[in-house]
């Protein structure tokens, strides 16, 4: 795994736990740190709402903008890293 | 996991939902008195929420159009206008629904939702790029999805975010799509159809205006936001709903573009679907002839607004940023939102409750819409539900 790989995963981890803070989301003491594997979903119970606002962040924090359709297999960090990696990219 | 093992979690939700005694999503309306007035549970109750904006649903007119029309049409069509031929009542409605917004083309689907989905599935090809606002309704993004776009959400009625997002397509900005609402129907605001009209033409693209919630309510004659911005004839498409202002059932889209009339051979929520029925078509028909002429409903309907969201305000609730004929009024948790909402309806009340993720942020809302037929009474006896109920929310904070 390269280098710009890393910092975008890890920027994106800065900005869920935020994101978690700011929204009201006591789990995230619980669940410890977050990782690549880390499931926006299942580990946090973002609702459809807040899974779309958290991409919105994302998007401009990175510059990029993030296609709907690939959100629907979209479910962990790693998965995030992957599509905004590829929209850097173009 | 078993095929319907999916069902418990929305067991679940339902059970959340009714804890307060009623399941907000499946009140029956045992009796329908008048456009403002039904029978609940047994109990006389005002209904605030039923998107009637200007009471047309028992307008002496309107009913004597549609029962003429099943006396000499029949009840249904029985079949879609593609396959099975359309009435010549379709086709005059298209070429009066066009005139009504001053351009050459339209097309009236079967609902509301099919119009969406039906024009955005074919104005829109894999490949394209669709830019829509945050808040926008569910059919307008399932239209978008079924067409396979490439779709990109701005932030809700931010022109900044929107031109960020147009920049950032580059070259595909000139073939690209923006979708917005005129009047947005959870907190009732309105999209800055001026400012995003300047920039879909500074950057070629093209617009469609989904004005379910303002047809018949803003604009000098009813055509909705883009006319009372001024902007109306700048706008590529505008879709909408006959099942609001208009008290029927069906959903249309009208453009300057000739290429809407191809739009049928691409639609397939237009052609794979049983067309209106005669008397839908008729009484939609007439309720336009009365906004056209009654200009005295719009009026009524602001006086109403404007005294509710007065209302609301002077008792510290939290509403929209504008008077709209949809008012919403902030609650915050769901905790107070669902209680509150119960005791509405025991009260008499019937408005609409809004909870995440249903909802455009983490926050509950009770949502009234308000008609030209509630009388003055009516508007105070809401007020004073709503201020009897103050405490609940004091309680939370």
């Amino acid at each position: 795994m390269n280098t710009r790989t890393n910092e975008i995963k890890d920027r994106i981890k800065r900005l869920l736990a935020s994101y978690l803070e700011t929204s009201n989301h006591p789990e995230l003491e619980a669940h410890g740190e977050i990782t690549g594997e880390t499931n926006l979903v299942s580990d946090f119970t973002l609702d459809s709402f807040q899974v779309m606002e958290f991409m919105m962040e994302l998007e401009e924090s990175f510059d990029v903008m993030i296609d709907m359709n690939s959100l629907s297999n979209t479910h962990t960090v790693n998965d995030l890293a992957v599509i905004i990696e590829k929209e850097l990219a173009d | 996991m078993g095929l319907l093992d999916k069902f418990e979690a929305a067991r679940a939700i339902r059970e959340q939902l009714s804890v307060g005694g009623h399941d907000p999503t499946a009140v029956v309306i045992e009796q329908i008195i008048s456009p403002t007035e039904g029978i609940v549970e047994g109990r006389h109750t005002i209904l605030a929420g039923t998107n009637n904006y200007l009471g047309l649903t028992f307008d002496p007119a309107c009913i004597a159009a549609a029962r003429n029309a099943i006396q000499s049409q029949g009840t249904g069509t029985t079949g879609s206008r593609m396959a099975n031929g359309s009435f010549s009542a379709h086709a005059a409605l298209e070429q009066e629904l066009a005139g009504f917004f001053h351009v050459d083309h339209g097309m009236v689907f079967s609902t509301g939702y099919a119009a969406n989905l039906g024009t955005l599935a074919a104005l829109l090809n894999q490949g394209d790029a669709v830019l829509l606002d945050a808040d926008a309704h569910a059919s307008l993004y399932d239209g978008c999805q079924m067409s396979g776009a490439d779709i990109f959400r701005f932030r809700h009625n931010d022109v900044e975010s929107l031109e960020k997002r147009l920049q950032r397509l580059g070259d595909r900005a000139q073939d690209c799509l923006i979708v917005t609402e005129g009047l947005y129907s959870v907190m009732g605001d309105c999209a800055p159809l001026v400012e995003i009209v300047a920039l879909k033409e500074k950057y070629g693209a093209l617009l469609l205006v989904d004005e379910a919630h303002s047809l018949g309510v803003y604009g000098d004659t009813g055509c909705g936001v883009a006319q009372a911005q001024g902007v109306m004839d700048r706008v590529d498409f505008i879709v909408g709903t006959f099942s609001k202002s208009l008290g029927a059932m069906g959903g249309f889209c009208v453009s300057k573009h000739p290429e809407l009339d191809l739009v049928r051979y691409l639609s397939r929520p237009f052609i794979f679907t049983a067309s209106s029925s005669p008397s839908i078509i008729a009484s939609t028909h007439e309720a336009l002839k009365q906004i056209r002429s009654r200009p005295e409903l719009r009026e009524t309907l602001w006086r109403n607004a404007g005294r509710l969201f007065e209302g609301f305000n002077d008792l510290g609730f939290e509403t929209g940023p504008e008077v709209s004929p949809v008012v919403a009024v902030k609650l915050g948790a769901k905790e107070v939102a669902l209680p509150f909402w119960n005791q509405l309806l025991e009260k008499g009340v019937y408005t609409n409750l809004m909870v995440p993720p249903a909802s455009p942020d983490q926050h509950s809302y009770i949502r009234c819409s308000v008609s030209a037929a509630h009388t003055e009474e009516q508007v105070e006896q809401i007020i004073e539900a709503f201020a009897s109920l103050k405490g609940l929310t004091q309680a939370d904070a």
